[in-house]
């Protein structure tokens, strides 16, 4: 593995000439453990729907989602490869066209977006469906860096710190709402903020801003009835066992049952249908009834190494566009692992997103893979130490 | 770490605040919010572990109640009564016929075409696609079973399934049929011993607990099956002798055609010195394997009746009527019957002996009554002794017996008996019930003791002494009569023996039970004396018509008007009974038979002794020579052996026949007998006139059966033989001239042989026997 991965890792002349290095070893191998564990648990939450077939989706072949879920995963390492060794300085010069095919891809979804389970997120292409809104976050990561660093010491005027920004995420959170999707508005929401923080807006204005976020969330709540009922099945799950709160009681008696050291690998027995979603959403549920309290919280200090190295390889970049990239990446991959297990065990209100690595779904996984590539660029190009 | 020192400048890396703000989201993202995480999981997974994990399981494990295999009803000679098989349930899955796209039209069809059900109906019922279970057909045979796994898995079909249950088979059909009772869809007993012995017979159901999925399947690839495996139930042994039942129902069926019954007949057979039941039987009976089926005329009354409702309670009325128990559930006077209890318990208090006169004038008259009680004879018996007073059942003479026993020695021996248990509250009616182990026991009903023991009114004592007034059950009466014949001792009836574990053990093993010793051996012996004279003596017993060749008879006639219908319809209704037991000195077996309401048409006089008697008889002349006891050569006049008479000469052959008291005509012209009818070895009726051929055959020709129902036995012996038909008796032959022919073995009109023998049945027509005794 270690030699491998150092051999995978290697770079050419040209690039050491330019000063380049070898990418950091240690969240490369952060990043293919969690993703062979990831692969290991779509294979063994998956298999009961996929021989099952109740959706007449995979013809009773126990492993077409692994299948499908391996392929994008190899095209995933590439794409991570590709994308290491491209220097942070060609990203940055594409960042702002990048934003901008992204809001035309979000625009496109309510004419042509496939539509499923009641909205309209993906776009199709020759078999392949894509979900804009992933793309938006790396849109809205790479053009907000971009934007920090042109702006500079503006950041902490409103005319330059704050307007240009909120111009962006209220124009893409317009679109989301039209598809709707709640979860991917209130992430890029998030990590906007985020890089806001980290760009140096004044803290005053993150204040009122979680002010003005109750406030959305109250005006979202009241409008959305679907996110209101979401609420009430949060606060007790157990008053509506068999509709609104099917997923989430499914989703605790999994990682009740799973107790210390678990059912076992394979032996999850909420998968076999009682559990929806249990290979994408729900998967960390399957993995807390599988490995237990050790397997889960392994997996999530995994987690925890990862985002706490993206950090530093945040800390010691080069130059501040880099540092704001890495940093939001990093950020953004935090969020939605703590959104998604936060989600499972019942923390806070139940919606549809997806764990970093493990959940089912190849576009994703090629995406999130790629934006480990950046991270990884990244730290080719990290000051001396 | 070395982070460098700028806090601006083009390409420079992040400033101070920078750093300040990314070490803050390092310690939220990358610290705070995962041990805020596994705090939760903690909570979840090692606090609430065991709650989560019973819900988990409540919803993935099925429990399913295996069926144990019933227990079998034997009779006491292992014949089995009542046998469980196992059998298959079909249903149907309309959900996954449709989640897997399978072809409704094919499945009713295939369906329909095997189970002969209606093919829309099926069509329905797989068109239930919200439903995971609706059965198709319950308890299906093997054979057919076999089909539908056969079409099942020939197309593949996943919405077909079957599941295992058990049905109950009656070997027997319709024998013993309230005896044995049934089990109703879900296996439980509903009836009879099927029901009193349930717990027993069902044992107790081990259930399959099993991993499912959201849908109940069984898990395919991670399965976990527990078997936990239930107790067989027990085997049981009973009293029952299936031959015994077989001949009691044989001839009660043929006694209910013979009268023209109107309301049901039921007899008990026991063992007078243990108390078991060796049968019991009412009519109408019912094929216990369908037990819902009612008869043909019930059937086309429910046809002709107007409304769904008016069918259904026709249908259900029939089926309760059907179902009930006369021996057990029905209770009745039973009227000269009893008077064998009144009598022992005079002799036992010794306040009568069998030197005693009793004058009977024909009626009498007694304190409370405003008419004397009239004596079934007109004009009276005249004088007579105790055991003419029982063979003559006279009224007159029991109610001077009961008086001189007096109410409450009456009541006290009633109690002894098991006909009533006297309470603290000297004004409620009394009852008892035997404590048989049978469901549906009724009890019976007496007059309080107020009532019975005041002394300005002795009408309650003087009816009861002669059976009036007061109702008890079949069951009751054969108990307290075998008391008194078999040396004293009230026995706990009792229909199970046995039981037996699946193994073969013996479980459990009744014991006879004694309740108590009512009377002394010496009274009884002199009870079993007296009622021996009510059938042996040929001249002056009531009870003649049960007599049979070759076997001494005890018992008692009784015919009891049921006054109440009377008073509140002018209707002239009887139950007519017989209690018998053989053999008279040393009792084995008692038989009790009770016709409710013969018809007033049947050509035949309403009464116990013309009636009930002879079916006592026939039943007797079956079943003794069955219980292997031995008749007494020397009584069984009347019968001779058809002698070989061929190749003889027609002298010889003449003074053959002479010898075995035979008649004979002939038939050819030649001097040897060429052949002969009936042929040797065959037993007839003395005096009967046989055919001998002289170089000549008999006809192959079949002859057909003349009636000879209401002929005297002479008539009929000579009838049938003029057809080469021969005739032949169980009853003694004393007067073939009056004994008149109450039935036959073969229907008139069935073709029989030249030489077959039809068995008759006789009974004494005497004018003298004329009432209601």
């Amino acid at each position: 593995m270690r030699y491998e991965s150092a051999r995978l890792a290697d770079f050419s002349y040209a690039e050491k000439k330019r000063g380049r290095r070898n990418c950091d070893t240690s969240f490369f191998v952060l990043v293919l453990l969690l993703l062979v564990m990831g692969l290991v648990m779509v294979l063994s939450s998956s298999y009961a729907r996929a021989y099952y077939d109740p959706g007449n989706v995979t013809g009773g072949n126990a492993l077409y989602y692994f299948v499908r879920q391996l392929l994008f995963a190899v095209l995933g390492v590439a794409a991570m490869l590709i994308a290491s060794r491209v220097p942070m300085s060609v990203y940055r010069r594409f960042s702002m066209h990048f934003l901008v095919i992204v809001i035309i891809m979000l625009a496109l979804v309510p004419f042509i977006g496939v539509k499923a389970n009641g909205a309209r997120r993906w776009l199709g292409v020759g078999g392949l469906t894509v979900q804009p809104s992933e793309l938006a976050k790396l849109g809205v990561i790479l053009s907000f860096s971009y934007l920090i660093c042109k702006i500079r010491t503006g950041m902490k005027t409103v005319r330059y710190g704050i307007m240009p920004f909120a111009g962006i995420l209220v124009l893409i959170v317009a679109l989301l709402v039209l598809e709707p999707h709640f979860s991917a508005s209130v992430i890029i929401v998030a990590i906007g903020g985020v890089m806001l923080f980290l760009g140096g807006v004044r803290l005053v204005w993150f204040v009122s801003a979680f002010g003005l976020a109750g406030g959305a969330i109250a005006v979202v709540l009241t409008f959305f009835p679907y996110a209101s009922s979401r609420i009430n099945t949060w606060r007790d799950p157990f008053s509506s066992p068999s509709d609104e709160g099917y997923q989430i009681v499914q989703s605790l008696y999994s990682i009740g049952s799973g107790g210390l050291s678990g059912l076992g690998l394979g032996g999850s027995r909420q998968k076999y249908l009682y559990l929806p979603e249990e290979h994408n959403d729900f998967i960390f549920s399957v993995v807390c009834e599988e490995m237990g309290f050790i397997g889960a919280a392994l997996i999530l200090v995994l987690f925890s190494l990862l985002i706490l190295r993206g950090y530093w390889i945040a800390l010691h970049c080069k130059d501040r566009y880099s540092f704001l990239v890495c940093a939001g990446l990093i950020s953004l991959l935090a969020i939605q692992t703590f959104l998604n297990v936060a989600v499972v065990t019942n923390l806070i209100p139940c919606t549809g997103i997806s764990l970093p690595f493990f959940s089912y779904g190849g576009t994703a996984l090629l995406i999130e893979l790629f934006e480990m590539g950046i991270i990884l660029s990244a730290s080719r190009e990290l000051t001396n130490h | 770490m070395s982070v460098r020192n700028k806090t601006s400048g083009r390409d420079s890396g992040p400033g101070r605040q920078m750093l300040r703000r990314t070490l803050f989201m390092m310690a939220v993202c990358g610290i705070a919010v995962f041990l805020l995480l596994l705090a939760r999981l903690y909570k979840l997974q090692i606090i609430d572990h065991e709650y989560y994990e019973q819900l988990a399981i409540a919803q993935q494990l099925r429990q399913a109640p295996t069926s144990t295999a019933r227990g079998t009803i034997y009779d006491r000679n292992m014949n089995p009564l009542a046998v469980s098989a196992s059998v298959d349930n079909v249903y149907l899955s309309p959900a996954e016929i449709a989640q897997y796209g399978e072809d409704k039209e094919l499945i009713a069809d295939g369906l329909a075409g095997i189970l002969g059900l209606d093919r829309d109906d099926i069509l329905e019922k797989a068109s239930q696609t919200g439903s995971w279970y609706v059965t198709v057909a319950r308890k299906v045979e093997k054979d057919v079973a076999d089909k539908v796994r056969l079409f099942k898995s020939e197309h593949g079909l996943r919405g077909v399934r079957l599941e295992t249950d058990t049905k109950r088979y009656y070997p027997n059909s319709s024998l013993a049929c309230h005896l044995i009772g049934f089990v109703g869809t879900d296996n439980y007993g509903l009836e009879g011993i099927e029901a009193r012995y349930d717990e027993a017979l069902s044992g107790t159901a081990g259930k399959t607990v099993r991993a499912t999925d959201a849908y109940g399947t069984d898990l395919r690839m991670s399965g976990f099956e527990n078997y936990q495996p239930g107790d067989a139930g027990y085997d049981l042994v009973t009293t029952l002798d299936s031959s015994i039942q077989y001949y009691v129902e044989k001839h009660l069926k043929q006694a209910v055609a013979d009268y023209d019954i109107q309301n049901g007949a039921g007899a008990i057979a026991m063992d007078v010195n243990t108390g078991a039941i060796l049968a019991m039987a009412s009519l109408d009976g019912y094929d216990l394997n369908n037990f819902l089926d009612v008869s043909d005329e019930v059937k086309e009354l429910a046809a002709a009746a107007s409304d769904k409702e008016e069918k259904q309670r026709i249908i259900s009325q029939a089926q309760t009527r059907q179902w009930r128990n006369k021996a057990l559930s029905d209770t009745y006077e039973p009227g000269s019957t009893f008077k064998i209890i009144t009598l022992a318990m005079a002799l036992e208090e010794g306040l009568v002996s069998l030197s005693d006169g009793y004058y009977c004038p024909g009626n009498v008259n007694v304190l409370g009554r405003s008419s004397p009680i009239r004596c079934w004879k007109d004009g009276g018996h005249g004088s007579q002794n105790l055991t003419e007073a029982v063979q003559h059942s006279c009224n007159v003479a029991f109610v001077n017996i009961g008086q001189r026993v007096g109410a409450e020695t009456f009541y006290k021996y009633c109690e002894a008996f098991g006909f009533l248990e006297l309470t603290d509250d000297p004004d409620a009616n009394l009852s008892a019930r035997t404590g048989i182990d049978l469901a549906g026991e009724s009890g019976s009903i007496w007059w309080s003791e107020n009532t019975f023991y005041s002394e300005k009114n002795l009408s309650q004592l003087a009816a009861a002494s002669f059976g009036q007034t007061f109702t008890i059950t079949p069951l009751q009466l054969i108990s307290a009569v075998s008391a008194c014949v078999n040396g004293g001792k009230l026995m706990k009836p009792y229909v199970v023996e046995k039981l037996l574990s699946s193994d073969g053990e013996i479980n459990y093993e009744r014991e006879p039970e004694c309740v108590r010793q009512v009377i002394s051996e010496e009274t009884s012996s002199t009870v079993r004396t007296i009622l021996e004279r009510v059938v042996g003596d040929m001249d002056e017993g009531t009870g003649r018509n049960a007599a049979i060749k070759g076997y001494k008879l005890g018992g008692k006639t009784g015919t009891s008007e049921k006054v109440s219908l009377e008073a509140a319809t002018g209707q002239k209704e009887y139950i007519v009974s017989f209690i018998g037991f053989a053999p008279a000195d040393d009792p084995e077996i008692a038989l009790l038979i009770f016709l409710d309401t013969p018809s007033h048409e049947s050509g035949i006089y309403i009464s116990g002794g013309q009636m009930a008697a002879p079916v006592v008889g026939r039943m007797m002349a079956d079943i003794l020579p069955y219980m292997g006891i031995e008749p007494d050569k020397e009584e069984g006049l009347g019968d001779v052996t058809m002698p070989m008479l061929l190749d003889k000469s027609l002298e010889a052959a003449a003074s053959t026949l002479k010898d075995a008291q035979l008649r004979y005509r002939t038939i050819g012209s030649g001097s040897t007998v060429t052949d002969q009818l009936p042929a040797a070895g065959v037993t007839l009726a003395a005096d009967t006139e046989v055919i001998i051929y002289l170089d000549a055959q008999p006809s192959q020709d079949k002859e057909s059966v003349p009636d000879v129902s209401g002929m005297s036995y002479d008539q009929a012996r000579d009838t049938l033989s003029y057809y080469g038909i021969y005739i032949k008796t169980t009853s003694p032959v004393t007067d073939a001239g009056r004994q008149s022919v109450i039935s036959q073995s073969v229907s008139p009109g069935t073709y029989v042989s030249h030489g077959s023998v039809v068995e008759v049945a006789l009974y004494d027509d005497d004018e003298a026997m004329l009432g209601r005794y």
